[in-house]
C-alpha cells in the first residue's frame, strides 16, 4: 500500500493505492497518525488506486474511521472497483464509513 | 516466563565442557593451562581423532577444539563425523599451523566454526571459546523458547479443533432431520479465527452458523473461543437467523477491538418443509446447486459483526429441493492476493463444487481443492472453512 496526499484543504484527500491487507499495518498506521496531527476537518480516502482488500484492510478503514471520528472530523470513501467494491459491499460498511 | 532463569543458563566457565583434540602432549597442555587460567576447569583431552570421536559418542562436550595434522583421524575427518555421524551442532574450533587459504576454506567446508592459527596467542583463544559458547547458550534459548512456543501453540490448536462438531455431532443433528454435512476446516498459522456449528431448533429444523473473524492466529482463535461461548447462550434466537446475528452482534461489539470484526453466515434449514431461512453478516454470499445443475448465489447482505452495537439483519428465504444442496464457505476459497487475477468468482467455485459433489461425498474436500488449486494440501492465506449440506442424505 501507498499513499500520497498534501494534507491540506477541506476536505484532506489522501489517494491509497495498491493492496491494503495485514502487511500495511504498521504503514497505515502511520498515514492515521499524521491524519490525527495534521488534519483537524474532514478526511476523504480515494480507493481509486486501491486493487485488492483483505478482511484486516477493513479493519484498518474502520479504526481510521474510529479516530477522525472521535476528534471531531469525519472520513468518507470514494473511487471503490472491482474487488475492492466486492467487500466493500459484502460488508456493508457504508453504514460507518460513507461511500461517495 | 522468565528466559534469563531457565535451568541450562549459567554463566559459570567452570560448567563448560571443553573437548581439546591435538596429537601434541605440549599442545594440550599448553591450551589446556590457558583455558584453565580463564576459568574454564572441565576440561576433557584427546590424543587423535579416533579418540575424539569416541569420547564425544560417549560424553557431551559444548566445544571442540580441534587440531587439523593427526595421525589415524585427522581434523577434516573428525569434522564430518560430528555433523553427519554424531549429529551435532557444538562449535568447533580448529587449531591450525598450515597457513594456506584453501585448508581453511576446507574446514569451514566440513563444518568448522571457527579458526585459531598456531602458535596460539592465549588471549585470542579464551576470547573465541567464551564467544563460540555465549553464541551456542543463545541459541540454546531460542531453540527452547521455540519448543516451548510450538507446544503450547499444538495444545491450544487441539483445542480450537476440539470446539468443531464431529462427525458424529453433525449426524446426530443432521440425520433425523433429513440432511447431510461435508465440512472442511484449515487453519492458515496453525490457530485460526474460522469457527462453524450446527444446532438443533426443534423436532424438523436444524441451525447452521459459520463465521470468521477478522486476522489470523492467536488472536484471531482467542475471538472465535468467545464466538463460541456467546452463541451457547443464544438459545431463544435460534428460530430467527435475524435476530440470532443481531444478538451475537450486540455481545462482540464491546468486546471487539475497534479494527477487528467477524462476518457469519447463520441459516435455519427445514428440510421436510423445503425451505431455508438466513441472514448474512458480510460473509461471502452462499450458493445453492440446485439438483438440476443449475447455482445461485444467495441474495442479502448484512454489516460485519462486531462494529455498531444497533446494527439489523435481514431475515431472506429460500426454497431448497430434495435433490438441492447448499454450499458456504471463507473468503480464503476464491481471495488469491499473489496474483488478483486468479482470484475464483462464485460461478467457478459452483461448477467445481458440483462437479465433485455429484462424485459422491468420499473424500469431497480433498477433490475440490485439488480441482480449483491443482493439489488438496495448498496452502491459503488466510483459514478456510467450507460446508456442503445436501438434504437428501444417501
Amino acid at each position: 500500500m501507498e499513499y500520497r496526499s498534501e494534507f491540506t484543504g477541506s476536505p484532506v484527500v489522501v489517494m491509497i493505492e495498491g493492496v491494503l491487507t495485514f502487511d500495511d499495518h504498521e504503514r497505515f498506521r502511520e498515514l492515521v497518525g499524521i491524519l490525527a496531527d495534521q488534519a483537524p476537518g474532514p478526511v476523504v480516502f480515494d480507493l481509486s488506486g486501491l486493487t485488492m482488500i483483505d478482511s484486516a484492510g477493513i479493519g484498518m478503514l474502520i479504526m481510521a474511521n474510529d479516530r477522525i471520528v472521535k476528534r471531531g472530523g469525519g472520513l468518507r470513501l470514494r473511487g471503490v472497483s472491482g474487488q475492492v467494491a466486492k467487500v466493500v459491499e459484502l460488508s456493508r460498511i457504508e453504514q460507518l464509513i460513507p461511500i461517495d | 516466563m522468565d528466559l534469563a532463569h531457565s535451568q541450562s543458563e549459567h554463566d559459570d566457565p567452570a560448567r563448560d565442557r571443553i573437548l581439546i583434540v591435538d596429537d601434541q602432549a605440549s599442545s594440550r597442555l599448553l591450551i589446556g593451562s590457558v583455558l584453565e587460567a580463564a576459568g574454564y576447569t572441565c576440561l576433557a583431552y584427546a590424543g587423535d581423532g579416533v579418540e575424539a570421536i569416541e569420547w564425544l559418542a560417549a560424553n557431551t562436550a559444548d566445544i571442540v577444539i580441534l587440531d587439523i595434522r593427526m595421525p589415524r583421524m585427522d581434523g577434516f575427518e573428525v569434522c564430518r563425523e560430528i555433523r553427519c555421524r554424531l549429529a551435532l551442532d557444538l562449535p568447533i574450533l580448529v587449531q591450525t599451523g598450515i597457513q594456506e587459504a584453501d585448508c581453511r576454506v576446507d574446514a569451514f567446508k566440513v563444518g568448522a566454526s571457527d579458526i585459531v592459527s598456531k602458535p596460539l596467542n592465549p588471549g585470542e583463544l579464551v576470547s573465541r571459546v567464551r564467544l563460540h559458547l555465549e553464541r551456542r547458550r543463545m541459541i540454546g534459548r531460542l531453540q527452547r523458547y521455540q519448543d516451548r512456543m510450538e507446544d503450547e501453540l499444538r495444545a491450544a490448536q487441539s483445542m480450537q479443533l476440539a470446539l468443531l462438531p464431529g462427525p458424529e455431532d453433525v449426524a446426530a443433528i443432521l440425520q433425523p432431520r433429513g440432511a447431510a454435512m461435508t465440512t472442511f476446516y484449515r487453519a492458515s498459522h496453525m490457530l485460526g479465527g474460522d469457527l462453524w456449528q450446527v444446532f438443533p431448533v426443534d423436532g424438523t429444523r436444524f441451525a447452521v452458523f459459520m463465521v470468521d473473524l477478522s486476522g489470523h492466529g492467536v488472536s484471531a482463535a482467542i475471538n472465535a473461543f468467545r464466538v463460541n461461548m456467546i452463541t451457547a447462550g443464544l438459545v431463544r434466537e435460534r428460530a430467527d437467523p435475524d435476530r440470532w446475528l443481531a444478538a451475537l452482534n450486540r455481545a462482540l461489539v464491546p468486546i471487539l477491538p475497534v479494527e477487528h470484526f467477524a462476518t457469519a453466515f447463520y441459516a435455519v434449514i427445514d428440510a421436510a418443509a423445503g425451505e431455508m431461512r438466513y441472514a448474512v453478516a458480510g460473509a461471502p454470499p452462499p450458493l445453492i446447486l440446485r439438483g438440476d445443475g443449475g447455482w445461485e448465489e444467495l441474495p442479502g447482505r448484512g454489516l460485519i459483526l462486531g462494529c455498531l452495537a444497533d446494527a439489523e439483519y435481514e431475515c431472506s428465504s429460500v426454497q431448497l429441493g430434495p435433490q438441492d444442496q447448499l454450499f458456504a464457505y471463507s473468503d480464503a476459497l476464491y481471495e488469491d492476493f499473489e496474483n488478483p487475477e486468479a482470484s475464483l468468482g462464485a460461478g467457478d467455485i459452483a461448477i467445481a463444487v458440483q462437479a465433485e459433489a455429484a462424485a459422491g461425498n468420499d473424500a469431497f474436500s480433498a477433490r475440490l481443492l485439488t480441482r480449483l488449486f491443482g493439489r488438496p494440501d495448498a496452502e491459503f492465506r488466510d483459514d478456510l472453512t467450507f460446508l456442503l449440506i445436501g438434504l437428501n442424505a444417501p
